[in-house]
Order: structure tokens, then sequence, then C-alpha cells
């Protein structure tokens, strides 16, 4: 082993990582536990688990405390550990059809088959931000558990479902639609095998899937945007669009059996679903149909699915006329945007000293002109 | 098949990367050299490096070095670079690779900005980490576009902005990764190097790997290779000079150098060329 | 030589040349699904390119004729006559349904439409040049006049700076573009001004075939009169097979020797430029005549 300089850059790397390790756990509050940011930050495991495209709620909830609350550096520490997994196996394919609804609403009807199931959602109470005490938050959250509070008894059912007609798995406004003949139908009949975006790089053209990995993997705050201006922005443009299905649920992950050859079910994942209804009007599309995009994410996340189901169909409307599929595929990654962005910090005195060169040699040429 | 017993055993816990990566990693280091310049796509992972830190110049490393192999880590021709240290005790943790800090003596140089100033033979294995691997993302936006002017070897674009370049500023005025053209055929992004290195890529004795992790393309240079800067036939190709200037430490003015904010005070980016230089001449 | 065939009531001259530069075939181009039915339902006589037996555009049909080095070749029209659509599928841009054009290149006889698209953008480096009737179509806006001209050429290998620009240079003196714009962006040069520069951006590698789409339409009068006599005058110098088109019979007449007069994708008549201004014989052209008179 030859000659290792080690004047200071070792030496500094440690002491940094002391300092991170040091706050991360020797402040005066107690320590978190696991169990409290799955069951207490659950919505914030969940849009972990989409953006890493892994299912692992107790591992995603580890990488949360160890990035001290940052959503994307835990992302980061969950694929960069899937990184060293091999892969076993592929499951069978799972059919949203069969995903076990615990909320599930349709804007597009009042009322349908299978009924509007609110579930557990934020989305018509007032947001007040509860100010009380800590103490008194943490008395009335004891009396709740032990059952003792008025509201818990005079609530009706808090599933908030409208009629009697529950259905865990209701049949899809999608096949309604498709019944009353009102939807284009882009379903391919060759059962083509998905694009593995994780194996493949994906560049515009890419097939359906391709899009839709990506963006099931992305930034959440990147699609959200890359929709509004979509729709707002002066490269965008209008969509009408309704929403059919909004799903959150659980879902079975089978394989098969390599010696038995039988389906096994190795885990349930939550997923979130929405189908979002478009309306066509271009001129070279089918005005008396609709045309439907889909989105589908790991873990309750709701405005990445809706997001995500509003680009698949602007994207297939776009017809590679503007850069939208690129655009998609290449710049919603929360890894690849947050890591080029900061990778500003490295040293860059190498290409500062080239530029600097070159704008002193522009002048002496321009002098020379002068002259 | 394989059964997953098989897969752990070969699969240590202590790896960055699983050995299906690893070796879909080298069937795309393989088609790269094969096809000097073009960029190979490949299924880039996600490394303990964030992207835009080297993590692809992370995973072609990890795809070739072996335990018996010697492997030097710079940062802007530093090794000591906060950077380069992270990823060489990255290396030599996960393979057990020794290191070391002079060229000659490794096998393996993963680089971020700089080619050594010397050391590297036909034993040698340079590794560039790429931040953006497309030579053409100056004159085109569109990929569509891009892949097909690199497919038909169309760089009409890439030359008139060279001629718009030299007519509004008197000279060609890129600084670090200049666009060269590889074995006649394909144009190239040399990563941010210095001009100053680009002559040392061409006919090389060694083999330079590039690799784009967040961009997800590996191309490869290898030795003997044509590797000609893009210019025109009577604009000279330039590097970076500046007059008088010799290293504050060493004296040397025949090594790439940098300086302090407004100062008159240089000193080699090449550290360890720089120590050997001191040690010569005591 | 002519012979004549019968198109409808009108004689067509057909126009062989001995020594052609570009023969085209029965070019046609159809927008939807068609047969004999459906083209025969479209056309002058039928007063229209649309089918009315399925919608389908017959935007050009059974065009042929053959361009020599050295002559001009008019297509006069109204829009909707189908001369454009023929001229963007000698250029490349559009694709024919049926029909093929054969070059007569340095290399040897090429069948234009068998070749890919890598090929044809090969061909319009130094053997084929297109002036449109937009210059944005055919120029960069944020490159100079210079480095316009300079990307055929770099296209075609040249690597000395000096040279490029000498080459430019000349190009743009012979096109009356004042040689101190040359480094200026073209995006700000008037509209008669864009048209020169595109004018020798085509020329730059010495094309056998320059296609001009509607050149000057859209330019004040006097400006237009200047761009058309600078085009006579290159198209005298330089042995070029040209194809103009033009909806104005005044263009016709001043830069082409033959002509073919388009109406409803078809071709109506074909003459000699002169004999067909002094004696038009399809109430077409008579009127397109007249209208030129006027």
């Amino acid at each position: 082993m030859g000659y290792v300089s080690a004047r200071g850059g070792l030496g500094a790397i440690r002491a940094a990582e002391r300092l991170v390790r040091r706050l991360r756990v020797t402040s005066e509050s107690s320590w978190l536990e696991e169990d409290q940011i799955l069951e207490k930050l659950r919505l914030l495991v969940d849009r972990v688990m989409g953006e890493a495209g892994l299912w692992a709620p107790r591992l995603a909830a580890k990488a949360l405390r160890q990035s001290e609350g940052d959503a994307t550096e835990a992302v980061h520490l969950l694929r960069a550990y899937r990184s060293t997994l091999p892969r076993v196996s592929y499951s069978e394919v799972a059919d949203a059809d069969h995903v076990r609804v615990v909320r599930r609403i349709v804007p597009a009807f009042q009322r349908v088959p299978g009924s509007q199931l609110l579930g557990r959602s934020i989305d018509y109470t007032a947001r007040f931000l509860e100010r009380q005490s800590d103490d008194l938050a943490r008395e009335e959250a004891e009396k709740m558990r032990a059952g003792t509070t008025t509201e818990v008894n005079e609530a009706p059912d808090s599933s908030g479902h409208e009629s009697d007609d529950l259905s865990r798995s209701p049949k899809r406004l999608l096949e309604m639609l498709r019944e009353m003949d009102l939807v284009v139908d882009r379903r391919l009949t060759d059962d083509p095998e998905p694009f593995d975006i994780t194996r493949t790089p994906a560049r515009p053209p890419a097939p359906r899937s391709a899009l839709l990995s990506s963006m099931t993997r992305a930034d959440t705050g990147a699609l959200v945007n890359q929709w509004y201006r979509n729709i707002l922005g002066p490269d965008g443009y209008l969509h009408e669009v309704t929403l059919g299905e909004v799903r959150h649920g659980s879902l079975s992950v089978n394989v098969t059996h390599p010696v038995t050859g039988e389906s096994v079910n190795v885990t349930d994942v939550r997923v979130t679903e929405v189908e979002a209804i478009e309306d066509l009007e271009g001129i070279d599309e089918d005005r008396t149909r609709f045309d439907v995009g889909y989105g589908l994410c790991l873990g309750h996340n709701e405005r990445k699915a809706i997001a995500m189901a509003n680009l698949d169909i602007a994207c297939h409307r776009d017809g590679g006329r503007t850069q939208l599929e690129q655009s998609l595929l290449l710049t919603t990654d929360a890894l690849d945007s947050a890591g080029f962005l900061e990778h500003l910090k490295l040293p860059h005195y190498v290409t500062f000293r080239s530029m600097i060169e070159r704008k002193i040699a522009v002048r002496k040429a321009r002098r020379r002109d002068d002259d | 098949m394989t059964t997953i017993n098989e897969l752990i055993d070969i699969s240590p816990s202590d790896e960055l990367l699983d050995e299906f990566a690893k070796r879909e990693i080298r069937r795309a280091i393989l088609s790269a050299v094969a096809i000097p310049g073009y960029q190979v796509p490949f299924g880039s992972r996600e490394m303990p490096v964030a992207r835009g830190w080297g993590s692809g110049g992370l995973q072609v490393t990890l795809a070739v070095v072996h335990a018996t192999d010697c492997v030097k880590v710079i940062d802007q021709g530093d090794d000591d670079g906060v950077n380069a240290v992270n990823l060489r005790r990255l290396i030599t943790s996960s393979t057990g690779a020794s290191e070391t800090s002079v060229a000659a003596e490794a096998t393996i140089v993963q680089s971020r900005h700089r080619i050594p100033e010397d050391g590297l033979d036909d034993k040698s294995i340079l590794v560039l980490q790429v931040p953006v691997p497309e030579p053409l993302r100056g004159v085109e936006r569109d990929m569509r576009e891009l892949a097909r002017m690199h497919a038909e070897a169309d760089y009409s674009r890439m030359w008139v902005s060279l001629y718009e370049d030299k007519v509004r500023n008197g000279l060609i005025t890129q600084t670090t990764g200049y666009p060269c053209h590889v074995n006649g055929r394909y144009v190239v992004a040399t990563t941010p190097i210095p001009r100053w290195d680009i002559p040392r890529l061409h006919d090389s004795s060694f083999l330079t790997l590039f690799g784009a992790g967040r961009e997800k393309r590996i191309y490869a240079i290898p030795p003997r290779t044509e590797v000609k800067p893009l210019t025109f036939d009577d604009v000279p190709f330039e590097v970076e000079r500046a007059d008088g200037a010799r290293c504050s430490l060493c004296n040397s003015d025949d090594a790439f150098l940098v300086s302090l904010p407004n100062s008159p005070v240089w000193m080699c980016s090449d550290t360890d060329w720089c120590r050997r230089r001191r040690e010569l001449t005591r | 030589m002519t012979n004549m065939v019968e198109y409808g009531r009108y004689p067509v001259a057909r126009l062989a040349v001995p020594e052609w530069m570009l023969r085209v075939e029965k070019l046609g181009k159809v927008y939807g699904a068609h047969d004999d039915e459906v083209i025969a339902s479209t056309g002058p006589e039928s007063g229209t390119s649309k089918s009315s037996l399925n919608g389908s555009i017959v935007a050009a049909w059974d065009v042929s004729f053959e361009v020599a080095a050295g002559e001009a070749l008019g297509l006069v029209g109204e829009s909707g006559s189908g001369k454009t659509t023929v001229l963007r599928c000698l250029a490349g841009d559009l694709s024919p349904s049926v029909g093929n054009a054969r070059l007569r290149t340095s290399r040897g006889e090429v069948a234009m439409f068998d070749l890919d698209s890598a090929e044809r953008r090969l061909l319009r480096i130094d053997t084929l040049a297109v002036v449109y009737q937009d210059p944005a179509e055919g120029l960069k806006m944020n490159v100079s006049a210079g480095g316009n001209i300079a990307e055929p050429l770099t296209a075609a290998g040249w690597r000395s700076f000096g040279k490029i620009r000498a080459r430019a240079s000349d190009l743009l003196t012979r096109t009356e573009v004042p040689i101190n714009r040359m480094d200026d962006l073209v995006r700000g040069f008037s509209g008669g001004m864009k048209q020169r520069v595109q004018i020798a951006k085509a020329l730059a590698n010495s094309p056998s075939v320059v296609l001009f789409d509607e050149p000057t339409t859209g330019l004040d009068a006097s400006v237009a009169a200047g761009v058309l006599d600078l085009i006579r005058s290159l198209l005298e110098e330089h042995r070029i097979a040209a194809i103009v088109v033009s909806h104005d019979f005044s263009v016709i007449e001043m830069l082409t020797s033959r002509c073919l007069v388009m109406q409803h994708g078809r071709v109506v008549e074909s003459a000699l430029t002169d004999q067909l201004l002094e004696d038009p014989h399809h109430p077409y052209t008579q009127r397109l005549v007249a209208a030129a008179r006027a």
C-alpha cells in the first residue's frame, strides 16, 4: 500500500458525523420510537415508501428517524439499502380490482354501486390548528382511548358510508362507463412485458408502463407542480377532468411458490388509486367519448395519485408534441433532482479556474482586435 | 435456478451493490468499450452517495474492483478532498481493496474533474465521475432529437455553436468538459476535466470509463483510441495556462495549477504529484 | 419533344426532357383511406380535394414531371391546389402515399422515396436544397447569418474557420446581404433580407436541385422584385434544376421556362411558360393568367 495522504479530509468527515449522531440521540426529549413514527406520522411514512418505491413501513420509519424528518434523505436511505438486496422474485400480477377499500369516492356521480365511502379523511374538516397545551391534548387522547368521552359514542358509524350497499372491492366506475360505451378503449391486447425503470432508464418515446412507473416513484411535490404548470402554466393547456375512482385500500401481493407452484401471499400493501376522466374535445379526438388517466402509488397519498392520473392522460393526449413526456420521465425523481442540486456544494475550483482562464483569454483577444 | 441461500452467500450484506447489479453494470461497460464514445444506458442503482456526487463513478468502480486492486480516489486532483475520502473509504471497506495516493501504484483511479498528471499505464483503469454525459445539451433539449443526432453522427449544430463562439468572442470559450470526437464517430462530453487533461485521453495507454449515475449512462475511451477535441483546423485547441505561473510549493509549471482568489499564489491541483515533486527536489 | 395526353377535355403536354436531373412519376399524397373510387371522387371535375365518400383528402395525385439541370419548372395554382404538397414530398418534409422520384447525383441515380430519413437528410446537405416561404423554417433565428451558412458547410465536412467564413461571405455578397451584418442574428433581419440569407444557405454546397416554395410571398412588392431578380440570376449562373412553387403567375413567368398548373391536387395543364401565358387552355389556367395580368 502506497503513501496515503491523511491531511485532514478524513478528520473533517468524522467530526461532522460525530456531530450529526450526537444531536440525533442526545437531545433532551425522549427517544423517538419506530411505532410512534409509524402510527403518528403515517402519512409521512407512506409518502417516503411511495417515493422510494419500496414497501417496508418499519424501515421507512427508521429512515425518517435517522434523517431527522428529511423525507428525501429518508428516500435515499431506503433506495440505497434496496440496491444491496438481490431481486429474489417477481410477484404475480396484482389486480387493482381486488383492492380492499377503506376509502372510496367517485366525484363523477352522486351515487354509485358499492357506495361512496368517505373513510378516514380530513377533506371536509375545517383546518383549525389545535392549540391546546401538550398536556391537555394528551389528556384528551387518553380519555378517547379509554372510551370515556361522549364524542365517540355519539358519532355515527365512522366509516361515513352512505348506503347499505357496502362492498370492500366495489365495481369500478370505468367498467360502468365502458358498458355505457362512453370511454375510448385503449387496452392493449398483447400483454407486453412492463418496462422496468430500475433496470433500464426510460427515455422518450417510452411505453406507458415506463411513464406510470416513473410517476409512481416521483417526488410528490414535483408531480403536483408538473400538474399545476400543465393546467395553468404558459406551456400548459386546459383540461376538463372529472375524477372517477379515488380509492385507498390494501392489496395482496402474491408470488408463485418455486417448488409447489402455488400462489403464496407474501404481504399486503396499501395503495392509493385514482382514475381521471378526461373530456375529449381535440380536433382528432372522439368527441362522443371520454378517455381515462390512471394513477397508483404505494401508501396513502391522494394528491400524488390524482396528479399522476391527470398527467397520464395529459401525456397521452400530448402525443409527443411537447416535451411533457420528457419532463415526467426525467425531472420528477426526488433523488436525481435533490442530489444534482446539492452537488453544487462540492468543490468546483478546477472548473472555476478554467472559466477564469477563458475570460482572461477573451479579454486579451478583444484588446488585440482593438489594436 | 439460483436459490435464495445462494443469493445470500454471494451478496454479503456489507456490499453496496448486489451481485446481479454488478453483472449488469459490467455488461454495460463491455458495450461501452466495444463502441468507444457511445453512451450506454444502464440500470443505475442508488448508492450511499447522492446522485450528482459520484454514484455513477462508484457503480463503475464497484463493478470492476477486486480485493486485489489498489484504489486511488481524487476530487479536483486532491486525494484528501472530503468527497474523495468518503468514496475511498466506501470502496475499500466494502471490497477489501487497498488504497494509495500514488497513481503509479493504483490499478483503479476514480476521479472527479481531473486526470492524474502521471502514473497511469496499461494496467490502470481511470473511472471519471460524470454530472452530464450529453455533449450536445447546449444546442438541443429534446432527447429524441439528441438520440437522432448521435445515431446519424449529425453534429452540425455543435459546429455552428463553435463557429458562433469564435465569431462572438474571438476564440472558442468552452471551459471544461470540452467536446471531443472519439474514434472518429461519437462526440463525447469529457466530464468537467480541464482542457489541460484532454490530450492525455488521446492514444492513451490506460482505459477510461465514464460513469453518469443520475443520467444512467456509461461510456468509455479504450486505450489507443483517437480522441480529437472539436475545433476548426485553423483554430488551435488551447489549454489553461497562466504566463509565468508556478506552483508555490513544488515550482512546477508543467502541471495544472489553481490559485487563491485574487492572488498570484499558485498550487498544483494534483496534490500527490506536487508531493512527489517536492520530494524529488529535496 | 412533347407528347400530348388527354386529361379531361384539355391536352396536357407530357414534358419529357432528355437529360433530366429530377424525375417524378405519379406522385400522390392522400390523407385518409383511399381506393380508386375515393380518388375518382376528387379533383377538378368534382371541384374539391376532399372525397364526398369518406372525407379523405387527396392533396395530390398523379403528378409527373422531369426537370433538367439549368432549367426551372413552375408549379402554379391557388392554395389547396397541391403544389406545396408536391414540394414538401420532394423536400422530405412529407411522405408521399404513392409514386417515385428519381434523382441523378454524382453518386448515381437515387430513388428518393426509397431512402430512410437519415439518407434523405444526407441528400439535403449537398444535393437538394429548399427555400421556404417562411424563413424561420429554413433558418435558425438565434444564429448569425454566417452561422446559418456554416451549418450546411460543416455538415458537408468543412473544418476550416477561415474557409467557412470566406465562403459564407461570398454567398452573402452574391445574395446582396451587407457583409457588415454577417455576424448579426438573423432574427433581427427584415423579411427580404432573411430570404436572401436563406437562399445563400441553400446554395452553400452547390446543390444540383433547389426547391423554392413561394419564395417571395409575404414580401413587399419592391423587395419581392429584388429577390426574384436575384433568384433568376442565380439560376442562370449555376446549372441548377429548380422547382418554383407559386400561386402568382408573374413569379412563374419571371423564373421558369416550363410549368404545371395544379388544381384540387391534379395537374390540369402543362406547357412552356410562355405558351401558357399567351394561350392558356384550361379555364382554371385562364383565370390565373388573367389575375396575373391584372
